[in-house]
C-alpha cells in the first residue's frame, strides 16, 4: 500500500481536455471517491494513474516514484473495469489466479491455492471456483473481477463503476462488502462513481469533478454540509438541492451579493397554513416518506416530508428557509 | 379526459383496421394462407429437389449396379455392393484419397497459418490498414479459371515469372524449376496457388474474430503483468479459436472436393501425383464411364466429408460454449 500523487495532470483528447491541471493526492490506506458526471473526466483520471493512457502535462507518483514512462505492468495497480472484463474461457479460480501466475510474481503453487481461497471467500464466489467464467450472473462476475483485484496487494486499487451494472439490492450488498474488505486490508483504493450513495457510504474523501477539474475534495459530510460552490452543492443531496432566486423565500437574512439559495429538505420548514405562500402540486408516496412537490410562485420545489404529515395535493402551506446555502455571481458559496 | 382517450383509440383502432390488407385467402379465392406460403416456396423447393436431393438418390441408386452412361441401351442389372467392394479395394483410389488427404493438410495449415498472421497485423490498425485489407483481398474475388490459367504462365519454366523469381534468389537454373511438370514439384504447386487465393478469406473469419475480442480484456491483462505472449495464448488464440475453426471447416469442406484449379494447373498429372479423388472420380465417370462404379466412389466420398464435418461441427460446439 503506499500514497498516491497527482500534479497538474492533462490529458487532451482531440479539442477537449478530459482531465485539465488535475492535482489530488491520496493517503496511504485511504479511500477516495471520484464524483461526477459523465465525460467529467473521471475514468481517465483511473486510467492515467492506472498507465493505460500517457499525460499530455503533469506527474504522477506511486509511493513517492514518478511514473511517467511506465507501463501498466511496471506501476503495481489493480484495476477493476466496468464491464466484467473477466477471461470468458477460464474458471473462476484461474481467473483469480491470473495476475498471481505472473512470471514477475514468482509465487509458489500452495501460496497462489491459498491467496485465491481466501479472497475467494472474501468475494462469497469460493462455492462457484469451479464455473467458468461465462457461467456466472453479473453480480458474480463482478465479484469474480473484485477478486482478481483483490488477490494483488497493489500499490493502489483502481475501481471504476464496478457496482453501475449490478441490480440495486446487490449493489447495496456489495457496497458494504467492499467498504468492509478495504478496511480489513488496510488498502487504498480510488473508486469512481457517478452514484452519490456509493460515494457518500464508502469514501474517506470524496473528490467532486467537473469537466476534467476537481471542483472539491473533502470528507463527505464536508462535501455535503459545506460545498464550495453550486456544482458540488447540486452532487450531492435527494432529492436534488433546489436552486431559488434570493428574494423567493422568508426566513434567513440574505448576504449581500446573493444570486442564488441553495435549499435542501433541511433547509425548508413547511407549516399548514390557509393564507401560506405556497401551494402542494403532486406527493409521491415512498413508504416511510413522501416527495412534496411544491410550488412557490413561477417555481417548483421537491423536499422530503413524513409519510403522516397531513396535506393533500391543492393544499396551502407556508414555507420558510433555515440556514440555507448562499451561492453569488459566480457560484461560489458565500457565509451565510 | 377519459373520454377524449378513448375517442383516441377509437380512431386509432379503426386506422389499423383500415391499413391491414384482408387475409389474402379472401381475395384469392379457394386458396388458403397456408397454401399460399407453399406456393411461394414451391419454387426453390422444386429446384432443390431437381437439383439435388433427386440426383443424390439417383445416384445411389446408381452405385448398386452396372450402369453406363454411355451405353443407355443396355440392361442395367444389379450388382449388390460389388461397386463399393471394387472402389474400397482399388489402390489406385485409395492413393487420390491420400493426395487429396495430403492436400486438404497443407493448404489448412498454410492459410490458418498465414490468414491468421495477415489478421493479427492488420488488427493492429496502424496507418493504411483499411487499404492493405483490399489489396490482400484481390485474389480472393478472382475466378478460379483466370488463377489457373495465370499461374500457368508464371509457373511456365522458360518465361514465368515464378520460375525466374526462384532462380534469381536460389541459383537453381531456371530449367530446373519445373512446377507443373516435376513429379515432386507439381503438388506443391497446386498448394501454393490454392494458398495464394484462399488465404485472404481465412484472414478476413480470423480478422472478425480479432475484433470481437474487447480491449478491455487486454487492459486487463496488462494491469495483471501478464506479457505479450501470454496475452496472446491466454486470450486472443481462445477467444478467436472458433472463428479460426470455423475457417478450417469452410476451407477443409472446400479443398475436399478441390477440381478446378488441379484440373487447369496439371489436370492430375505429372503421372497421376496431383490426382485429387474428384480428378480421379472424374476420370472414372467421365473417361472410363463407368457410371455405377463412380456413383459408388462419390457415395463414399460424401459420407466420409460429411461424417469428418458433423464430427468437427460437435467438436466447434464445444469450443464454443466453453
Amino acid at each position: 500500500m503506499a500514497d498516491v500523487t497527482l500534479k497538474g495532470v492533462t490529458k487532451i483528447f482531440g479539442d477537449k481536455r478530459a482531465v485539465d491541471s488535475l492535482d489530488l493526492s491520496i493517503a496511504d490506506g485511504e479511500f477516495v471517491v471520484l464524483l461526477g458526471p459523465t465525460g467529467a473526466g473521471k475514468t481517465t483520471t483511473l486510467r492515467l494513474i492506472a498507465g493505460l493512457e500517457k499525460p499530455d502535462a503533469g506527474s504522477i507518483s506511486i509511493a513517492g516514484r514518478d511514473m511517467a514512462g511506465l507501463s501498466p505492468a511496471g506501476r503495481d495497480v489493480a484495476f477493476v473495469f466496468q464491464q466484467y472484463s473477466l477471461y470468458p474461457h477460464l474458471t473462476v479460480y484461474e481467473n483469480l489466479a491470473f495476475p498471481l501466475r505472473s512470471p514477475a510474481r514468482r509465487m509458489d503453487g500452495a501460496t497462489v491455492d491459498a491467496r485465491v481461497r481466501q479472497v475467494a471467500r472474501m468475494v462469497r464466489i469460493d462455492h462457484k471456483l469451479e464455473n467458468r467464467a461465462t457461467r456466472l450472473s453479473g453480480g458474480e462476475m463482478q465479484r469474480v473481477a473484485i477478486g482478481r483485484a483483490l488477490v494483488r496487494r497493489p500499490a493502489i486499487y483502481l475501481m471504476d463503476e464496478p457496482l453501475s451494472s449490478l441490480d440495486a439490492k446487490l449493489r447495496g450488498e456489495l457496497r458494504l462488502e467492499l467498504k468492509r474488505i478495504q478496511k480489513e486490508l488496510g488498502s487504498t483504493l480510488l473508486y469512481v462513481t457517478h452514484d452519490q450513495i456509493e460515494a457518500m457510504t464508502m469514501a474517506d474523501r470524496i473528490g467532486i469533478l467537473a469537466e476534467g477539474r476537481l471542483a472539491q475534495i473533502g470528507t463527505p459530510k464536508e462535501i455535503y454540509t459545506n460545498p464550495a460552490n453550486l456544482h458540488v452543492a447540486a452532487r450531492l443531496g435527494q432529492p436534488h438541492i433546489n436552486l431559488l432566486p434570493p428574494e423567493l423565500l422568508p426566513g434567513a437574512p440574505v448576504p449581500a451579493g446573493t444570486r442564488t439559495i441553495g435549499a435542501r429538505t433541511e433547509h425548508l420548514e413547511i407549516a399548514r397554513s390557509g393564507a401560506g405562500n405556497a401551494e402542494v402540486d403532486w406527493i409521491e408516496h415512498l413508504g416511510d416518506q413522501n416527495h412534496l412537490h411544491i410550488r412557490v410562485g413561477g417555481h417548483k420545489l421537491i423536499t422530503l416530508a413524513d409519510a403522516d404529515l397531513p396535506v393533500s395535493p391543492g393544499e396551502r402551506i407556508s414555507l420558510t428557509l433555515k440556514n440555507p446555502l448562499y451561492f453569488g455571481q459566480d457560484g461560489r458559496r458565500l457565509a451565510g | 379526459m377519459t373520454t377524449s382517450h378513448e375517442t383516441f383509440t377509437d380512431k386509432a383502432a379503426q386506422a389499423v383496421v383500415r391499413a391491414t390488407p384482408e387475409p389474402l385467402a379472401a381475395r384469392v379465392r379457394g386458396l388458403s394462407d397456408r397454401a399460399i406460403a407453399w406456393l411461394f416456396i414451391a419454387p426453390t423447393i422444386t429446384l432443390l429437389l431437381a437439383i439435388n436431393i433427386f440426383p443424390l438418390f439417383w445416384a445411389i441408386y446408381l452405385s448398386f449396379t452396372n450402369y453406363r452412361a454411355n451405353r443407355p441401351n443396355a440392361v442395367v442389372q444389379n450388382v449388390g455392393l460389388g461397386n463399393y467392394s471394387r472402389v474400397l479395394n482399388d489402390p489406385d483410389i485409395w492413393a487420390s484419397m491420400q493426395t487429396t488427404a495430403h492436400f486438404v493438410f497443407w493448404t489448412i495449415v498454410l492459410q490458418t497459418v498465414i490468414g491468421f498472421a495477415l489478421a493479427y497485423l492488420i488488427d493492429r490498425k496502424f496507418r493504411g490498414h483499411a487499404f492493405w485489407t483490399t489489396l490482400i483481398l484481390i485474389p480472393m474475388m478472382l475466378s478460379p479459371a483466370v488463377v489457373g490459367n495465370f499461374w500457368r504462365f508464371l509457373y511456365e519454366p522458360q518465361i514465368g515469372l515464378f520460375a525466374y523469381a526462384v532462380s534469381f534468389l536460389s541459383g537453381i537454373p531456371t530449367s530446373e524449376i519445373r512446377m507443373l511438370g516435376d513429379v515432386r514439384l507439381a503438388p506443391w504447386a497446386i498448394i501454393i496457388v490454392d494458398t495464394w487465393m484462399w488465404t485472404p478469406y481465412v484472414m478476413l473469419i480470423c480478422l472478425a474474430g480479432l475484433r470481437s475480442i474487447p480491449d478491455y480484456i487486454y487492459e486487463a491483462a496488462e494491469v495483471d503483468r501478464a506479457s505479450n505472449w501470454r496475452q496472446f495464448w491466454s486470450i486472443t488464440i481462445p477467444m478467436a479459436l472458433p472463428f479460426i475453426m470455423l475457417a478450417v471447416l469452410f476451407r477443409g469442406i472446400e479443398n475436399f472436393k478441390m477440381f478446378d484449379m488441379v484440373n487447369l494447373l496439371t489436370g492430375g498429372g505429372p503421372g497421376s501425383t496431383t490426382e485429387v479423388a474428384s480428378i480421379a472420380l472424374k476420370r472414372e465417370a467421365f473417361e472410363a464411364w463407368a457410371t455405377g462404379r463412380s456413383s459408388a466412389f462419390a457415395i463414399v466420398l460424401f459420407v466420409a466429408v460429411f461424417g469428418l464435418a458433423n464430427i468437427y461441427v460437435k467438436i466447434l460446439n464445444r469450443v464454443k460454449q466453453r
